[in-house]
C-alpha cells in the first residue's frame, strides 16, 4: 500500500479550510474527473494516543474552472468588438480548477490487506498533495469497505472504466430499493444486470412486467442461464371467495359510476350468489348479469317479485346495476383478448396461466426461478388486483412458519400504477396497501421490493420512503429532481444536481447496498434483449413496409369499382 | 458611445458636462461634508469656472489629442506587442507587538502571438519579502539605524518598501536586458520621496540593497546610501536609462498636479499673472479640485492631454527643509505626465514617464486599447490582472498572523512566567478599536 501511494500520480493540493467532511484542493489540469476517487496522506490521531499516517480518501463530487485574471468585463468588449482573445493581452492559460471532495473515509497505511474505510475523525492536511489512485487500488478498497458476503457486478465507475462496481445483494434483497429515471435512460438495464446476477446466485425473482421487456430471459435462457427455470405467465382474473372486496372494487371503477341505491343493489347480488374459490372473475360477472336478469324479470312478475326480497328496488336501479356488470365483463374480456393478442405475436415464447399463488406457490416462486408476470394490455386497476392477490398470496406463504417458498425478489415496472401517490386519487388502488405492507414487513421474511418507475413523484410516499437505496438515472423533470432532492436521505446536492446531465446506463447509485453514493455506468447486457421487440426504429419498418395480401387485393378492387363510383346517380331535370 | 455621438461631450458648455459629472459629484459630496453651506452651493459655479480657464489655456497650448481605437484591427496589428505589467502588493496585517510583512511585486508579462502557447504569457514573482520589521534578524531594514522602532511609523516603512519593491522590478527587467515593447508600472512611475525625509527613518540592510539592485556598487553601501531617499533617486536614474518605454498609470488624482503645473508654466510665461495664479491655486485648494475631476469634464472619451513636466520632488517643505535630503529632492528626475480618457463613465488616468514619449499618440493608443478592455472601469487591463496576481490574498495574512500568534505564545508558556503569559494572551486577543465595539445606547440591544 505505501509502495503504492508514491506511485499514484499527484494530481492537485489540497486548498486551506478543511475539515472532516469535505476538502476543496487545486486541480491540476485533466487531471480528473467528477466523479473521481482521490486520496491524500494526512495523520489522525488513535485512541491510544498515537499518531498514526493514513489515506484519506473522497470522491469528487464538483469541479469548478475560474480564471480570477480574466475580468467579466473584458468579455463584453471582446464580444461587441469582435475581437480574438488571442490578439489581446488578456490571460488565456490562467484557468483555476477547484474540486470539491467528499471525504468518504480513511485507511491506515501500512496495511496492504486491510483497505476497510473507516470514519474520519481529523481534519486533512491543508496544503496537502492530492493523488489519483491506481484502479485496482480503488476497486479493492470499494470492495472491502462493502464487506459484503454476495457483491455482484453492476458496472463500472463512472469517472474510471477500470473500477469495477459492486452492489451488496444481501441489502439489495432484503431493503427495498427504487430504480428512476427518465424513459430511455437505463432502468431496464439496470433491471436485466439485477436479474442476471441473482439468477446467478439463484435467488428467485418476479418480474411484473408490462412492455415485455425481459422476456429476452426466455429466449437466452438455455444460453445463458442454463441451471435456471425462467417462467412466463399471463395473469388470470380471480379472488378468493372471501374477497370480495375486490370484485366489488373492479366493478365500481371499470364501470359506470353507481348511486346508493344501485351500490345497494349490486352488494346484494354479490351477498346472494357465491363465487367460487379460485374461479375467473369473468365467468362470475357473467353469471351475475345473468342472475340479475333473472331477479328483474321475477321482481316484473308481481307475485314472485315480492317473494325473491328485490321489491324494494326499483327496476330501473336493477337494470343499470345489470348494464354496469355486462360493461365491466367485455372490458376484462377485451383486457384478456389484448393481452392473449400480444402474447400471440411472440409464438416461440411458452405462456403459461399464473398458477392459484394461494394453492401452487411453489410454481411461481422456487429457487433459481426467475417467474415474469406479462401484463401487458390490462389497465391499471385490473392489473393493480391481479397483483395485489398474487403478492398477497406469496406473502402469506413466507410468513406461515412452514415455510413454502423461499425468500424472492419482485420487481415492479411502471410501479405508478401500482403505488400511485395520493394526488392521483387512486388511493384505493388494491396493491398498494399490499406493496405497503410487503415493504414495511417483507424484511423479516425475505420479500425484498424493487420499484421501478420514470415519475418517482407519481408513486406512493411512504413507499418510497422505505426504500433504502436508490439508484437514479437521468431525471429531467424539474418536479421529479425535486421529489428525489427531497425524499432521499442518501443523495447529496452535488449527487442531484448531476441528475440532468447523466447519459444512457449512467447512474448514481446511493443507500445501503453501496457505503457511499456512486456514479456509475451500468453494463449493458445486450444479449439478454427481447429479439421480438423492436428497436422502434419505425422508419426502417415504413421503408421495408409491403402491403399484405389481402389489402392488395382490396386496393385493386377499389380501382375497378372506381369507374362505377364516379357515375353519377342524380335524376336528371 | 463615442464621444462623437454623446451629447454632453459635444457640447461645449462646461456647466452641462460637470451636471454628468461622477468624480466631480464624489467631491460635491465630500466638500458638503466638510465645507461651509456657502462653499457648498458655490462648488459647481467654481469648478465650471476653473474648467473655463483651464480649458482656455488647454485649448491655446494645443495639448489635446484625439487617439484612434478600432478594436479588433488594432489587437489584430499589435499582437506582436512584448507587454510587461508591474504592481506591488503588501499585507495589511497589524499586531500588537509585532510588524509581520509581506511584500511582494509580480510582473505579468504577455506577447499574444508568440510561438508557442506556452510562451504567450508569462507571470513572475520578480520581487517577494515575508519578515518582519521588528525582527532583529531582519533582513529589509537595518534596525541599528532605526529610531522609529518603537513608535507607530509602520505604515511609512511598508510604503517605502513596497515602492523600492516596485523600483527594483523595473530594475531587474532592464538589468535582464528584456525586449519588451511597452512596460506600465501599477501607479506613480516616481513615487513622493518627501514622506520617508523624515530624520532618523531607517535604512535598507546591505543585504537588502545588494539584493534590490544589483547594479549597486558594493564599496559605497554606507549607511546613508542605504536610506530610501538614497536608493530610490538611484532605482529612478536607472530605470531612466531603459531602451523600452515604461508608464507610471494611476487611476485616479487626488491633486492637481498638471493643472497646477500648467498654470505654473504660463504664469512663467507672463501670459497668467501672479494674482490670477495665486487666486486659481487657493481655489484648487479650498474647493478640492482635483486633476481628475477637471479633466474628466474637459476631456471626452478617447482623447489624451499630451505631457507636460512637472517636477514631482519638491524641496522647501517642512519636512525636507534644511534636512540631508533637502539638494537631493532635486536631484530626482522630472516627470512627463499626461491623461487619457478611456470612457464617459470614469475620470481620465494619468500616465507619468521619465522621458517625453517618442511616439506619443502610438504609446497613448496602446495605453487606451489596453484600457478599452476594461470597458467600465477604464484602466489598463494587464495592470488589472497582474494586480490581482501580486495581491496578498487574505489566506496568506491570517496564515502569517496565525503563525506569529503562535510563536509568541509558545514563548511565553516557554518562559512558565504566568504574568508573561497573560500578557500574550492579551496582546493576540486585543483587537484594535472599531466603531463597533462602541458600547450602545438602551442597554443589551
Amino acid at each position: 500500500m505505501k509502495k503504492n501511494n508514491t506511485e499514484w500520480i499527484s494530481i492537485g493540493t489540497v486548498l486551506g479550510d478543511t475539515n472532516i467532511d469535505t476538502f476543496f484542493f487545486n486541480l491540476k489540469n485533466h487531471k480528473a474527473k467528477k466523479g473521481d476517487i482521490v486520496t491524500t496522506e494526512s495523520k489522525v490521531p488513535t485512541e491510544e494516543g498515537k499518531v498514526v499516517p493514513v489515506t484519506v480518501w473522497g470522491k469528487i463530487t464538483s469541479i469548478e474552472s475560474t480564471n480570477q485574471f480574466f475580468p467579466r468585463e473584458a468579455a463584453q468588449e471582446l464580444t461587441n468588438s469582435n475581437i480574438d482573445i488571442r490578439d489581446t493581452i488578456l490571460p488565456t492559460t490562467r484557468d483555476e480548477l477547484i474540486c470539491k471532495v467528499l471525504i468518504l473515509g480513511y485507511t491506515k497505511n501500512l496495511n496492504i490487506n486491510n483497505m476497510k474505510l473507516l470514519p474520519l475523525n481529523y481534519p486533512v492536511r491543508p496544503a496537502a498533495n492530492v493523488k489519483y489512485p491506481a484502479s485496482e487500488e480503488v476497486q479493492k478498497m470499494l470492495i472491502t469497505s462493502l464487506n459484503s458476503k454476495h457483491p455482484i457486478f453492476i458496472g463500472s465507475l463512472l469517472a474510471r472504466a477500470a473500477v469495477k462496481i459492486r452492489v451488496d445483494a444481501d441489502n439489495l434483497v432484503s431493503r427495498h430499493f427504487l430504480i428512476t429515471g427518465m424513459s430511455g435512460s437505463g432502468k431496464t438495464v439496470f433491471v436485466r444486470r439485477l436479474i442476471a446476477e441473482m439468477l446467478r446466485l439463484l435467488f428467485p425473482c418476479l418480474v411484473l412486467d408490462i412492455h415485455g421487456d425481459y422476456l429476452g430471459f426466455i429466449q437466452k435462457q438455455k444460453k445463458f442461464f442454463p441451471n435456471n427455470k425462467i417462467k412466463l405467465f399471463y395473469p388470470k382474473l380471480s379472488v378468493n371467495s372471501e374477497d370480495k372486496e375486490i370484485i366489488y372494487t373492479l366493478i365500481q371503477k371499470l364501470g359506470k359510476s353507481l348511486t346508493d341505491p344501485q351500490n345497494d343493489y349490486l352488494n346484494t347480488l354479490l351477498e346472494r350468489i357465491d363465487y367460487k374459490n379460485g374461479a375467473s372473475i369473468v365467468e362470475y360477472i357473467n353469471l351475475l348479469v345473468e342472475r340479475s336478469r333473472g331477479f328483474i324479470s321475477e321482481r316484473n312478475s308481481s307475485t314472485k317479485g315480492r317473494s325473491n326480497g328485490f321489491s324494494h328496488f326499483k327496476a330501473s336501479t336493477m337494470y343499470v346495476v345489470t348494464r354496469s356488470l355486462r360493461e365491466v365483463g367485455k372490458k376484462l374480456i377485451k383486457m384478456e383478448q389484448t393481452n392473449f393478442k400480444h402474447r400471440n405475436k411472440m409464438k416461440n415464447l411458452n405462456f403459461e396461466e399464473l398458477p392459484d399463488p394461494v394453492s401452487e406457490p411453489e410454481k411461481i416462486i422456487s429457487k433459481g426461478q426467475l417467474s415474469i408476470l406479462y401484463l401487458k394490455g390490462y389497465e391499471s386497476l385490473p392489473a393493480s388486483a391481479i397483483v395485489s392477490i398474487l403478492l398477497e398470496a406469496l406473502f402469506s406463504h413466507r410468513q406461515e412458519i412452514q415455510e413454502e417458498i423461499p425468500p424472492f425478489l419482485t420487481i415492479i415496472e411502471e410501479a405508478h400504477n401500482f403505488i400511485p401517490s395520493r394526488s392521483e386519487n387512486k388511493d384505493n388502488l388494491p396493491s398498494v396497501d399490499t406493496v405497503r405492507r410487503l415493504i414495511s414487513e417483507g424484511r423479516k421474511f425475505g420479500t425484498g421490493v424493487a420499484i421501478v418507475s420514470q415519475q418517482p413523484n407519481r408513486l406512493d410516499s411512504t413507499i418510497v420512503a422505505q426504500c433504502n437505496s436508490q439508484i437514479f438515472f437521468r431525471i429531467k423533470n424539474q418536479s421529479n429532481q425535486r421529489f428525489v432532492r427531497e425524499t432521499s436521505e442518501y443523495a447529496d446536492k452535488d449527487d442531484t444536481n448531476q441528475l440532468p446531465n447523466l447519459a444512457n446506463g449512467q447512474a448514481i447509485i446511493c443507500g445501503q447496498i453501496v457505503n457511499f453514493s456512486l456514479p456509475v455506468q451500468v453494463q449493458f447486457d445486450e444479449h439478454l434483449l427481447n429479439d421480438d421487440i423492436g428497436n422502434e426504429d419505425f422508419i426502417s419498418t415504413v421503408d421495408k413496409w409491403n402491403d399484405k395480401e389481402s389489402v392488395k387485393q382490396r386496393k385493386k378492387f377499389a380501382k375497378a369499382f372506381s369507374n362505377i363510383s364516379d357515375i353519377d346517380i342524380r335524376r336528371p331535370h | 458611445m463615442s464621444s462623437k455621438d454623446n451629447p454632453i461631450q459635444k457640447s461645449n458648455n462646461i456647466a452641462d458636462r460637470i451636471k454628468n459629472n461622477s468624480s466631480l459629484f464624489v467631491n460635491f459630496i465630500k466638500n458638503a461634508i466638510t465645507a461651509s453651506p456657502k462653499v457648498q452651493k458655490n462648488f459647481l459655479d467654481v469648478s465650471a469656472k476653473v474648467a473655463e480657464t483651464v480649458l482656455k489655456i488647454i485649448k491655446e497650448a494645443d495639448l489635446i489629442v484625439d487617439l484612434d481605437y478600432q478594436g479588433k484591427d488594432f489587437w489584430f496589428q499589435n499582437r506582436d506587442k512584448i507587454s510587461c505589467f508591474v504592481d506591488g502588493g503588501i499585507d495589511k496585517l497589524s499586531l500588537l507587538s509585532a510588524a509581520p510583512l509581506s511584500i511582494r511585486a509580480g510582473s505579468y508579462i504577455v506577447q499574444p502571438n508568440a510561438n508557442k502557447p506556452n510562451e504567450r504569457e508569462y507571470f513572475e514573482e520578480s520581487m517577494i519579502f515575508l519578515g518582519d520589521l521588528y525582527d532583529p534578524k531582519n533582513e529589509l531594514y537595518d534596525l541599528a539605524d532605526d529610531d522609529y522602532e518603537e513608535d507607530q511609523m509602520t505604515n511609512k516603512k511598508k510604503d517605502a518598501a513596497r515602492i523600492i519593491f516596485e523600483a527594483a522590478t523595473l530594475v531587474k527587467h532592464i538589468l535582464l536586458n528584456r525586449k519588451f515593447n511597452y512596460c506600465f508600472l501599477h501607479g506613480p512611475l516616481e513615487a513622493t520621496a518627501m514622506p520617508f525625509t523624515v530624520p532618523g527613518f531607517p535604512t535598507f540592510t546591505k543585504f537588502a540593497v545588494e539584493n534590490l539592485m544589483p547594479f549597486y556598487n558594493k564599496k559605497n553601501l554606507d549607511p546613508v546610501s542605504r536610506h530610501f531617499v538614497n536608493v530610490y533617486l538611484d532605482a529612478i536614474n536607472f530605470i531612466k536609462k531603459s531602451k523600452f518605454p515604461i508608464y507610471g498609470i494611476v487611476e485616479t488624482s487626488n491633486s492637481a498636479p498638471y493643472i497646477k503645473n500648467l498654470l505654473f508654466n504660463y504664469k512663467n510665461k507672463g501670459i497668467i499673472s501672479n494674482k490670477n495664479f495665486n487666486d486659481t491655486l487657493a481655489t484648487i485648494k479650498k474647493y478640492k479640485i482635483t486633476d481628475s475631476n477637471l479633466l474628466e469634464i474637459i476631456l471626452s472619451s478617447n482623447q489624451a492631454l499630451k505631457p507636460i513636466e512637472v517636477k514631482k520632488q519638491i524641496s522647501g517643505f517642512g519636512v525636507t527643509s534644511e534636512s540631508a535630503w533637502e539638494d537631493k529632492m532635486n536631484q530626482f528626475p522630472i516627470i512627463h505626465m499626461g491623461y487619457i480618457k478611456i470612457n464617459d463613465q470614469q475620470s481620465p488616468i494619468r500616465i507619468e514617464s521619465l522621458h517625453s514619449p517618442k511616439k506619443l499618440t502610438k504609446d497613448y493608443e496602446y495605453i487606451l486599447a489596453t484600457s478599452k478592455l476594461l470597458p467600465n472601469y477604464g484602466f489598463p487591463v494587464g495592470l488589472n490582472v497582474v494586480d490581482k496576481f501580486a495581491k496578498i490574498p487574505n489566506w496568506m495574512s491570517r496564515a502569517s498572523r496565525n503563525y506569529y500568534a503562535t510563536h509568541l505564545l509558545k514563548q511565553a508558556i516557554r518562559n512558565k512566567d504566568q504574568n508573561t503569559i497573560s500578557l500574550a494572551v492579551k496582546i493576540l486577543s486585543k483587537k484594535a478599536r472599531s466603531w463597533g465595539n462602541r458600547p450602545r445606547m438602551g442597554g443589551n440591544r
